[in-house]
């Protein structure tokens, strides 16, 4: 007797599709790689993932621009992580699903009636409470009202992308639509943030696949982001750091120290104080990432980042924190150190970013807590729900 | 390389920190260093170990560097599993060099792997049961075919 599709555990789903084994325990090594976990991990998760049942996926998109979705279906197509995407349940998705209208929401309520308590609910966008949430409407019904409905049964909500997580673009001032981030809205149920403009596929993935493996949620920092993937700055993985330590700069975007491959740090870099895993898991397949081309990273996965002054001004001169309010201490430091050229810079961001680690590790919080650990990131107040 | 180089904007093939008296960069012999430990802890009490090099901060010249310092041994596998992947070993029997692609041929993963054989050769028993019963089934479909 054939399986419905939601008793198939994944192992099922793989035999079904003829994904061999090994190339299945490729997919993991790989994905093992992507969440900085010992090689060794791949074979363990293979293991788990291939009795673990498909988890059921809302996803729904409010104020945003879809390239989240993009993002996340460029990593999916037909290579195996497709059959992963296939193999975890996506009931509903208003943007990719088949049915329109009605029968899709009905799909939506279906989905929650019969994997209440146990399904996961992703949020791609920002939401938008002024004038009653009008923004963002489908079906005759506000964004904000769909999520609330939603996330009230849900395991947990994920949220993909910068908007979601922190409200990104729609929440820059003047916010016009009154947006806030998922996290100022739901209080009672788990959230993890999968920031990034947008965020890094394999990020997404290697999120979805370690849920479905453990069927626990995974470890967070203070921005309630998975530390596999956003546990290191970039600065401290970037192939460039080297002669950051070494006091080389490119001073301009064409001169011999950006030829040279140096640091681009003075160019606007925002690689100190970026948490993600661009330098690691890199784009397009593993290509290159931004640094990689020669622009500095603009810190788009982190709060306010649309906020915070020019992409090209160092850090030294960035206004980290809204002008005229106090600066976080992390902020005081990095200016600081700003202002030393050379080795002495890269010495005092090292330290800084272990500092941050070491805290990091030890002070995690629960995916449902709201606040900041000790020496996090600078501190952006969220607007309050009117 | 050198049409590389004359592309006006910064890549991977810039100039590498400097060598050491024996010609490793300090981040090579730091790799050079985990698997001479890996190795050791292999030999001393059975445990496989391996190093993913995508999570490293290296340059292509320091990867080359290191590719030149581990040598090439005598075996080079290729598999054909949703794109291609080989395994070779190094100069140092233990030692392999990983690298996977998926089926754009894009590197997914490159690790070095410290063990007497890398497990993606490995066979399970699962799949040598399979093997066994395809095997079966192969022979009584020939049967069926020589006696109709």
């Amino acid at each position: 007797m054939a399986l419905r599709d939601r008793d198939m555990t994944i192992g099922d789903a793989l035999d079904r599709n003829h994904v061999s084994r090994r190339a299945f325990a490729k997919f993991c090594m790989a994905a093992a790689s992507a969440m900085a976990l010992p090689p060794m991990v791949g074979k363990a998760m293979a293991e788990q993932l291939r009795v673990a049942r498909r988890p059921s996926v809302i996803y729904l998109s409010f104020q945003e621009c879809t390239g989240c979705l993009e993002s996340l279906t460029r990593s999916f197509t037909p290579s195996i992580e497709g059959l992963i995407f296939d193999v975890v349940s996506l009931d509903y998705n208003d943007t990719l699903m088949a049915a329109s209208g009605a029968a899709a929401e009905e799909a939506r309520a279906t989905a929650i009636k019969e994997n209440y308590g146990k399904y996961l609910v992703i949020v791609d966008g920002s939401v938008p409470m002024g004038d009653g949430g009008i923004y963002s409407c489908a079906g005759g019904r506000s964004a904000v009202d769909v999520l609330r409905e939603t996330a009230k049964g849900a395991a947990a909500i994920v949220c993909v992308g910068t908007c979601s997580s922190f409200g990104g673009i729609p929440y820059a001032d003047p916010n016009p639509t009154g947006a806030l981030p998922v996290s100022d809205i739901i209080g009672n149920r788990p959230i993890i943030n999968i920031s990034g403009c947008p965020p890094i596929p394999e990020v997404i993935t290697g999120t979805l696949l370690q849920y479905a493996a453990r069927g626990t949620l995974p470890d967070l920092d203070a921005q309630r982001r998975p530390t596999a993937f956003f546990g290191n700055s970039i600065h401290d993985r970037c192939y460039r750091r080297p002669f950051y330590d070494q006091g080389k700069f490119a001073k301009s975007f064409d001169d011999e120290g950006a030829r040279n491959g140096w640091c681009l740090y003075e160019l606007g870099c925002k690689g100190p104080t970026t948490y993600n895993a661009c330098a690691t898991v890199k784009w397009n397949g593993g290509t290159s990432f931004p640094i990689e081309s020669g622009h500095g990273c603009i810190g788009c996965s982190e709060p306010g980042f649309w906020d915070k002054g020019s992409l090209y001004a160092p850090l030294s001169a960035a206004r980290w924190g809204k002008a005229g309010e106090a600066t976080s201490m992390e902020s005081l430091e990095l200016v600081a150190g700003g202002a030393i050229v050379g080795a002495a810079v890269g010495a005092g961001a090292a330290l800084l970013g272990r500092h941050r680690q070491n805290q990091l590790i030890g002070g995690n919080e629960p995916a449902a807590g709201v606040a900041r650990a000790p020496g996090a990131g600078p501190e952006v107040t969220h607007r309050q729900e009117k | 390389m050198s049409e590389v180089a004359n592309i006006g904007v910064p890549t991977q093939l810039g100039a590498a920190p400097a060598a050491d008296s024996q010609g490793l960069g300090a981040g090579v012999a730091a790799v050079a260093y985990e698997i001479a430990h890996l190795l050791e802890r292999l030999v001393a009490h059975g445990e496989c170990g391996a190093i993913d090099l995508r999570s490293l901060p290296m340059t292509i010249a320091d990867r080359l560097r290191l590719q030149e310092f581990l040598g090439s041994g005598e075996v080079r596998a290729e598999i054909s599993a949703d794109g291609p992947s080989v395994v070779r070993e190094t100069a140092i029997p233990g030692v392999w060099w990983s690298e996977h692609r998926n089926a754009h041929a894009e590197l997914i993963a490159e690790v070095i792997e410290v063990c007497p054989v890398p497990e993606i050769l490995v066979l399970s028993k699962e799949e040598l049961a399979t093997g066994s019963s395809s095997l079966r089934e192969r022979i009584a479909t020939l049967r069926a075919a020589h006696e109709s």
